[in-house]
């Protein structure tokens, strides 16, 4: 264990009306890896916007190798070597590798920019870290986790000696995860400090030497990883004891009737002769690798996008589905994997959002009976246990558990008898994810068949009662729960890659 | 909504902005209005009162309805060159093939929605971007209208001739004295717009494709529909605007008209529209637009020429596009 | 289905469009083309063809009533001289390349001679010396070509802008004559140019000025120009607003709206010594007339009334006159320009020599709007 490189004493910060931060404390080594842990809201992005320099703090100190520091904006943090790696990429798709890497601080020759100096120096680089990436290929050719790596190789290139990831794995797969994995120790061994934020307890496991966890803007303690078990560092951020029964068999009786039949779907290059059945409340897990078309199954079974060919039976019945409206009138619900983008509207109301889908009903003559919407809303908010202080809240500001319910209660007053859950528990806490769970389930029970589409493998072998496994567009294979495991899933979910 | 606790710091100068730009402006109108009183003994006549009135009426009907676009996240420009079109298709109508009068109007303003629903169609079914589909449709009204007038002015019926009711729809004249009922007209279809805006399905749709288009759309909402339909609004409301200026102006000259439609966004932008979409307010809309006729007025009552008078009112209009940057700002 | 229909309707609309947009450019041009080339050999085929020779006329805007009272001109000149004439225009004053490409297939037909009027003045610089060079004569009207290839315009009929604004002030100061007279403080004149920038209105709008200026002189009051600084700058002598017996007040509006110019006079029109007003063409006189909408001032007792007059034509300007809420209006005569460009031209092919023309703006009233001379040149 190394020496202290960064120390955050007393840490404290007040916004009108929050007490975001209050007298927290972050210790980092060299050579070490920190879990910076908490549920969303607990206060861990502001202790990072403080410590480089997007906030200012309210008292506390910072010393950082060995001096007190103040830094008045990012760029000073990243002159003295202090990173962040942010969980939303902050890249420029058109331009290239290398010109992002390098931007605001190009190599000039005269007044032209030398772009063959960017490139090979952006090579050096990624050959230092030991991946596989061209330098002059445009951003937006690269899958999520390659965009993430250039992310690293450019904080790596600012001569960092701290660098912090805020949740680097939300948008990765597994292998891309392994990889980041591997660089990340590579960088312990380089002796920098690091800080890693994740929500993922197994990550935590296997990654980092000490955990610090926070919990309401207050520092709860610090644990060494290795001594420490799972249910302590849950323990410690939610102060209750989690939801965590893995299934082993399918609750589904055998002659539950077919809901849902999905024969021969295609939809563009990503979803090729899909075939599947969803019987009465059965949770079907899709498992595979990013950009192994299940995203796009559910955008074509749900009207977003169009179908090529294929039929959809819904209860016995074949339907035509052109267009989400279709989809919703024949009970189908879609729960994003981009909530913001796709599943909420951030800047309105929490009862807004909950009508979206059956607005009709609210309706009094040609006008929206507010009341009525309201009480609906609540009542959701009610069942779903959604922290908010009333329905009138924008929903941008709730946190991502509380989004997700949202969009939940959407659906559930459209009384849909099918819904889709596209990766339903992404950037949501773990407190709020056992209550997903729990409603998931709770769905089940009631009758509803629900497709949930998951990245996480211990997410889908917790929830699914069957198993599909897409890889390149194509479904690869169908385990029930029973049989599923870690390693055949993934041995189905490469079949297609060489 | 502003009168609700909140309990997070980002909510609250949201909400403060949005109820308070309305506030602002309204008091920028206040003060000008003092301003230009003070300043100018012949502003402060009954009859100049008469005067704003009537040429804000227009102004301020394409503002209202260009509103809707801007809520879409989108624009309107074929508004200002289609009011011209539809007034001399509406005039033509009624002067050169005899229709009464009230037909010449519905036809003005039905051709105004059919213009509507081709600028909607170009936005929401073809994805054009709307700058340059209503930008292209600004230039096919500005061209038809010259091609149906034949090139020269058209007057619609003067007051006293037959036919020319329709002027008394926004000014009547009682013992001598010119009454503008007009602005009667605007505060009730204010009145019934913010309540489209707030109360029924069309506004919450407009607001919520403004907001975030592809999660309403998955919502299983008609978004193509109520797009076109932000569109469609937007027409009909320059048809009525093309009806109040006909009303209120002599002749409508073919090839005029290019420009009015920034002076509609302009008021719709100061009193709050976001040209973001997802915010709006139609009383808001309504002042911002009497800021910038005001400044119309007002500056050449107070000896200003021609170039100070537009620096002053450019540099009005960068200020109020300022706030909408700053509101957006807050809210990332 | 909806889309279906929404497609359909789109499509409607599009097609209709584009019927109607092209459709009008290529054949409507040509449609009246052929029409007047008809009564130009009907004209031939009665008179025998005296000398036979045929023009190309180039308008700037087709479909105007101006430039239709232009054409009307051209006829009368085709049927007095036996000659013929196709005229062509632009459907706009400002689509000046469509006109370049009506100019210049205009002289690919190698006419005898060509009658231009320009809507730029630069574009048809190339057009004109391929004029040259093919030694075909043009003659322009309604506006000059200042910078034309040396030879190719033989002459030019224009309008004398500065005759037909001192027209308006000389009616205008007969009519308030003894009103200042009496007077025993200032007075003021007002005046509403559209614009400070087009060579048509400022030539006009000084006219008016200077005439005013001499008149007042004569009779020994001293006059004083205020307002728009490009107008007051091109006075020659001005005197000191705070001891002048007139005060001319010049109003440029910072757009060419309607609105604005009406904004402007009634700010001219609040004022109390106000005595009179000119608006030097058709925008500002409506603007004028709008203006007094609200006020309610104009009239044509010159004390109790604010006196007016207006430029050019237009049912509203000419409904103000015929019942004297205008004293009066200046008009142009297109028809004039037209019937003296195809003389001109003719006068060239015959060999004789020819010189620059200026037409006269004519004064018009409630009294002679209905001379023959007079009221052809009056649009609606």
């Amino acid at each position: 264990m190394g020496e202290v490189i960064l120390t955050m004493k007393e840490i404290d910060k007040s916004f009108p009306g929050v007490h975001a931060l209050d007298h927290v404390n972050l210790e980092v080594r060299k050579g070490e890896v920190l879990a910076l842990m908490g549920e969303n809201g607990a206060g861990k992005s502001t202790l990072m916007k403080v410590l480089t320099g997007i906030y200012t703090k309210d008292s506390g100190t910072i010393t950082y190798e060995g001096k007190e520091v103040e830094f008045s904006n990012t760029r000073e943090a990243q002159e003295a070597g202090i990173v962040i790696v942010h969980q939303e990429l902050n890249m420029l798709g058109h331009l290239t590798v290398a010109q992002n890497i390098f931007i605001g601080r190009e190599f000039k020759k005269g007044i032209r920019i030398d772009d063959k100096k960017m490139n090979e120096e952006a090579q050096k680089l990624f050959d230092r870290m030991n991946i596989d990436i061209n330098p002059k290929e445009r951003m937006s050719n690269l899958t999520v986790g390659k965009q993430q790596m250039c992310e690293i190789a450019k904080a790596i290139s600012h001569d960092a000696k701290v660098i912090i990831f805020d949740e680097p794995s939300a948008a990765l797969t597994e292998t891309e995860i392994q990889e980041l994995f591997k660089i990340i120790r590579d960088l312990r061994e380089k002796n920098l400090g690091i800080v890693y934020i994740s929500h993922r307890m197994d990550e935590i496991k296997v990654i980092t030497d000490r955990v610090t966890v926070m919990r309401d803007g207050t520092y709860v303690g610090t644990l060494i990883t290795k001594d420490s078990t799972k249910d302590d560092i849950i323990n410690m951020m939610v102060g209750r004891v989690i939801y965590e029964d893995p299934k082993t068999e399918s609750m589904v009786p055998k002659d539950a009737p077919v809901v849902l039949k999905v024969d021969k779907l295609n939809a563009g290059k990503m979803v090729q002769d899909v075939s599947f059945e969803l019987r009465k409340g059965e949770i079907l897990g899709f498992s595979g690798l990013m950009g192994a078309g299940r995203t796009e199954t559910a955008r074509a079974l749900f009207g977003a996008d169009p179908i090529d060919s294929g039929d959809i039976y819904i209860n016995g019945k074949k339907v035509t589905i052109n267009n989400p409206q279709d989809a919703v009138k024949n009970g189908i619900g879609y729960l994003s994997e981009d909530r913001k983008r796709f599943g909420i509207v951030v800047q309105k109301s929490v009862a807004e959002n909950t009508t979206m889908a059956t607005l009709e009903e609210y309706m009094s003559g040609i006008f929206i009976d507010k009341k009525k919407e309201k009480e609906v809303a609540q009542k959701y908010v009610e069942s779903l246990a959604t922290k908010t202080p009333d329905v009138d809240q924008l929903v941008v500001n709730l946190s991502g558990g509380n989004q997700q319910k949202v969009v939940i209660a959407k659906w559930l007053t459209r009384d849909c008898d099918i819904l889709i859950f596209d990766e339903p528990t992404r950037g949501i806490d773990v407190g709020a994810k056992s209550e997903i769970y729990k409603l998931m389930n709770q769905l089940a029970a009631d009758g509803k068949a629900i497709i949930m589409i998951s990245s996480e493998m211990t997410e889908i072998l917790r929830m699914s009662d069957r198993i599909i496994v897409m890889c390149e567009g194509k479904k690869t294979g169908e385990l029930d729960i029973s049989e599923a495991t870690q390693e055949n899933i993934m041995n189905l979910a490469t079949r297609e890659i060489e | 909504m502003a009168n609700k606790k909140m309990k997070t710091a980002g909510q609250k100068s949201i909400i403060d902005r949005m109820g308070g730009q309305k506030v602002i402006v309204i008091l920028v109108v206040i003060i000008l209005f003092i301003f230009f009183c003070a300043l100018s003994p012949n502003f402060r006549k009954y009859t100049t009162f008469v005067s704003i009135l009537d040429y804000s009426y227009y102004i301020s009907l394409m503002a209202i309805g260009v509103a809707f676009p801007l809520m879409t996240a989108g624009v309107d420009l074929s508004i200002g060159t289609g009011l011209v079109c539809y007034s001399l298709v509406g005039g033509w109508l009624i002067v050169f093939q005899g229709w009464p009068t009230w037909a010449g109007i519905l036809a003005s303003i039905v051709f105004g929605m059919a213009m509507g629903v081709v600028n909607g169609c170009l936005v929401a079914l073809m994805d054009l971007p709307p700058f340059l589909a209503t930008l292209c449709t600004s230039m096919i009204t500005r061209g038809l209208g010259s091609i149906i007038s034949g090139g020269f002015g058209i007057s619609w019926p003067a007051a006293a001739a037959e036919g020319g009711w329709f002027r008394n729809i926004f000014k009547i004249q009682r013992n001598g004295l010119n009454i503008p009922i007009g602005f009667l007209w605007i505060i009730l279809i204010v009145i019934i717009m913010s309540f489209v805006l707030n109360h029924t399905k069309i506004g919450r749709y407009t607001l919520a494709i403004g907001s975030n288009k592809e999660a309403t759309k998955l919502s299983g909402v008609n978004v193509k529909f109520y797009h076109i339909l932000a569109y469609v609004i937007s027409g009909f409301f320059a048809g009525l605007a093309a009806i109040s200026y006909s009303a209120i102006f002599a002749t409508v000259q073919p090839g005029s008209g290019a420009g009015f439609e920034l002076e509609a966004i302009g008021g719709a932008i100061i009193g709050g529209v976001s040209m973001s979409g997802g915010f709006g307010s139609i009383s808001g809309t309504l002042a911002g637009v009497f800021v910038i006729c005001l400044l119309k007025t007002g500056l050449p009552f107070i000896g200003l020429t021609a170039n100070w008078q537009q620096i002053i009112t450019g540099l009005v209009l960068i200020a109020a596009v300022l706030v909408d940057i700053l509101k957006r700002k807050s809210e990332n | 289905m909806k889309k279906k229909v929404l497609a359909v309707l789109l499509c409607g609309c599009m097609a209709a469009g584009l019927i109607a947009g092209c459709g009008s450019k290529k054949d409507e041009a040509p449609k009246e083309d052929t029409k007047t080339a008809d009564e130009g050999s009907d004209a031939e085929g009665d008179k025998g063809g005296e000398n036979g020779y045929h023009f190309e006329v180039v308008v700037k805007s087709f479909q105007s009533s101006y430039w239709q009272a232009a054409v009307k001109g051209i006829e009368q000149a085709e049927e007095e001289l036996g000659v013929t004439a196709d005229t062509t225009g632009p459907n706009n004053e400002s689509d000046i390349a469509d006109q370049v490409q009506m100019l210049t297939s205009a002289i690919g037909k190698s006419p005898d001679g060509i009658a231009l009027a320009a809507c730029d003045q630069n574009s048809v610089l190339e057009a004109l010396q391929t004029a040259l060079d093919k030694k075909i004569p043009v003659v322009c009207f309604d506006s000059g070509v200042p910078d034309a290839p040396e030879g190719s315009v033989y002459a030019t009929v224009v309008t004398n802008n500065g005759q037909a604004g001192s027209i308006a002030a000389e009616k205008i100061y007969e009519s308030v004559k003894d009103k200042i007279a009496k007077a025993d403080k200032p007075v003021r004149v007002g005046e509403v140019n559209q614009d400070a920038t087009s060579a048509n209105i400022t030539e006009r709008g000084m006219g008016f000025v200077n005439k005013f200026i001499e008149l007042a002189e004569a009779d020994g009051k001293k006059v004083a120009v205020v307002g728009n600084d490009y107008y007051v700058g091109k006075v020659e002598k001005n005197n000191d607003e705070k001891s002048a017996d007139i005060i001319i007040e010049i109003a440029v509006p910072a757009q060419t709206t309607v609105e604005l110019c009406a904004t402007e006079a009634s700010n001219i029109m609040n004022k109390d010594d106000t005595i009179a007003i000119f608006g030097s063409n058709q925008v500002s006189a409506e603007g004028v007339l709008t203006a007094n909408q609200n006020l309610n001032v104009l009239g044509s007792d010159p004390e109790k009334n604010i006196i007016a007059a207006g430029f050019d034509a237009g049912s509203t300007i000419k409904a103000a006159v015929a019942d004297g809420t205008l004293l009066g209006a200046v008009t142009q005569s297109p028809l004039m320009q037209g019937k003296l460009s195809i003389e001109t031209l003719t006068k060239i092919c015959n060999g004789e020599e020819v010189e620059d023309i200026e037409t006269e703006g004519y004064w018009y009233d409630s009294t002679n709007m209905d001379d023959p001379q007079i009221s052809p040149n009056l649009y609606d």
